[in-house]
């Protein structure tokens, strides 16, 4: 009952700080759920693997970085919008992704923790690095007219292109919800997240499972690369960011939570264009995801330790 | 007789490292000093890594250590010497205070917060433009021993020592029996009577000391820091490949991973200038599979076994 209270005064609560930054700054809002769209974008392929396949894949977001680059060398080879080129660089990533599974994650699966962790913190520095290797740490852009796209309702006059971002973070979740409770693999998938031996009893092979889980998470995260490219610019270490970030929203909603992402998205990409909306707290931006990941694992550890 | 033996065989190299200086040129020294760095910092994250705790966050002490030390003499006029300690000791404060909260968590949990709280640390920093000097740093007015290539050789030398010296006294004490316990099986340890907080604290605070005393040190002797190199993402990254190369939990294989790592990166960074660091997460991924104890613990492995198959024969 309490508890049943106190969502909804939070609830409450919430909505009257939206509606009011709404009326104050209506572009806190607008931004802020544009970059919370491309933060769940690209958490939700993650929150998928630290779902079902237990890792925390730390070279998450040097996966889209490889596949913005490869996205960056098709569209510049042929010629062509990174919209067309983003299935066939979802697919080669997808790839990578699998290979990637099979040559290095698998082999640690059974391993401490501690063991899964480095060995994906090699795996990022490998692929920064080899990106460093291959493009130099310079930046690269493409730019495009439609990117630029405004419009204007009365006096205020904002973006629209990083809308597309939202719209495929909903679409990813429809999706995989679909994926996971509609067909074999995806029910699979499920039953070998919450308990990979039991899966294994009932016939359903664990190894084959995990690694399209892997492959899956990489195409999408690949493909968000390709997208990625089309706003901003690219350098070896732009993806590391996103990692933390992915992670940070991940532990927020709950691991196994996917929808739960989205919310958190939306909570981050506000409150830092909240602190952006102002030139003296505009370099302050960067430390709310920080304050924001410590209050939440904190908290979720003194919760855990009264219950 | 045994324990006689390596006794001078430490004794021999260690008057080998102090007379460095005596037949090496500037630049030999340099790359020496930013070994011993290096090597400093894996013994001091493999001191935490005994207890099971992983920190991706040793740049964030390096460098609150540096920026400590610095501004401890822009700011306050304290004697170079003297704010090398006093870094040391901000670090080992603020380590405690952190401590309270975040060595209740475990496991990954631990590892993001240690990474996060580094990157307060450094938008902290950049953003302080009055007290810090904000993206462009701190530039000092002097370097400490005037530059004097051997001078700070020793210095770096001397807070090599003594983060080699605690390593073993953690290793030879009650320490190690405690942090081994703790990570192996936490509830056992505690049920054995283990203050399993009190101990990761001792550690978490020791070894912070030391990464804040390595960054002051470093600080004073390049005589100018920034937010992005004090708390480089290398400082956390190449000690931790280093640390796995040689053999974690022990203090012989960090210092072995930093001699080899060390001089190979100083000779790709030659040939390779830029992703040269490519060879680093190579190595950690081939040593996460295929030798997770690292050299020394491959090598530990192959005397048992000799030793094994000798008491088999007799």
């Amino acid at each position: 009952m309490a508890n049943k209270r106190n969502a909804a005064i939070f609830a409450a609560l919430t909505v009257a700080a939206v509606a009011g930054i709404l009326v104050w700054r209506p572009t806190v809002i607008i931004y802020g759920l544009q970059a919370a769209g491309l933060y769940a974008s690209i958490a939700i392929p993650m929150g998928l693997i630290l779902g079902i396949v237990h890792i925390v894949n730390l070279a998450h977001g040097e996966f889209m970085m490889v596949a913005a680059y490869l996205t960056y060398m098709v569209c510049t080879a042929l010629g062509i919008d990174p919209f067309v080129a983003m299935l066939p660089v979802a697919l080669v990533t997808a790839l990578v992704g699998f290979i990637v599974y099979k040559l290095t994650i698998r082999q640690a699966l059974k391993a401490p923790e501690l063991n899964q962790l480095i060995l994906t913190f090699g795996l990022a520095i490998s692929l920064t690095q080899l990106a460093n290797l291959l493009f130099t740490s310079q930046t690269r852009k493409m730019s495009f007219g439609y990117v630029s796209a405004s419009v204007s309702v009365g006096e205020l006059s904002f973006g629209v292109y990083n809308f597309v971002f939202v719209v495929i973070a909903v679409l990813m979740v429809i999706g995989l919800r679909l994926f996971l409770t509609r067909t074999t693999a995806g029910k699979a998938a499920l039953a070998v997240g919450q308990n990979p031996r039991g899966a294994a009893i009932v016939g359903i092979d664990v190894d084959k499972t995990y690694g399209l889980v892997f492959a899956l998470a990489t195409g999408m995260v690949g493909m968000m690369g390709a997208i990625f490219i089309t706003r901003s610019s690219i350098f070896p270490a732009v993806g590391s960011p996103f990692t933390m970030k992915s992670f940070c929203l991940i532990a927020m909603a709950g691991i196994g939570n996917i929808p739960g992402i989205l919310g958190a998205s939306v909570l981050l990409g506000i409150s830092e264009n909240f602190l952006k909306a102002f030139r003296e707290t505009r370099g302050w931006a960067d430390i709310v995801f920080f304050v924001l990941i410590i209050t939440v694992i904190l908290g979720r550890s003194i919760k855990g330790k009264k219950a | 007789m045994k324990l006689k033996s390596s006794y001078i065989v430490v004794a021999v190299l260690s008057v080998i490292a102090i007379a460095f200086p005596a037949f090496l040129g500037a630049y030999p020294l340099n790359v020496a000093r930013s070994i011993m760095t290096y090597m400093a910092l894996a013994i001091s994250w493999d001191m935490l890594l005994r207890s099971g705790q992983i920190s991706f966050g040793i740049a964030g002490l390096f460098g609150l250590g540096s920026y400590a030390s610095a501004l401890a003499v822009l700011r306050g006029g304290m004697d170079p010497m003297l704010s090398i300690v006093f870094a040391a000791a901000f670090a080992g404060l603020m380590a405690y205070a952190l401590g309270f909260a975040i060595l209740r968590l475990r496991s990954m949990y631990f590892s993001i917060t240690t990474l996060a709280l580094m990157e307060i640390f450094r938008i902290v920093m950049h953003n302080l433009h009055d007290f810090s000097g904000g993206p462009e740093g701190v530039v000092l007015p002097s370097v400490i021993f005037n530059g004097s290539s051997p001078a700070l050789y020793w210095l770096c030398l001397a807070g090599l020592f003594l983060t080699i010296g605690v390593s073993w006294y953690f290793e030879k004490s009650k320490m190690h029996l405690a942090l081994t316990a703790i990570r192996n099986d936490e509830t056992s340890a505690r049920s054995s009577g283990v203050n399993i907080f009190n101990y990761l604290l001792i550690a978490f605070v020791i070894t912070s000391v030391l990464q804040g005393m390595m960054g002051a040190i470093q600080v004073q002797s390049y005589g100018f820091t920034t937010p992005d190199t004090a708390f480089d993402a290398n400082f956390t990254l190449l000690p931790l490949a280093m640390a796995l190369l040689g053999g974690i939990h022990s203090t012989i294989g960090p210092m072995a991973g930093a001699v080899l790592l060390g001089v190979a990166s100083e000779w790709l960074k030659l040939k390779i200038p830029y992703g040269h660091l490519v060879v680093y997460g190579i190595i950690i991924i081939l040593v996460i599979l295929f030798m997770p104890q690292g050299l020394f613990g491959l090598a530990r492995k192959a005397r048992r076994e000799r030793s094994k198959a000798g008491a088999s024969h007799e």
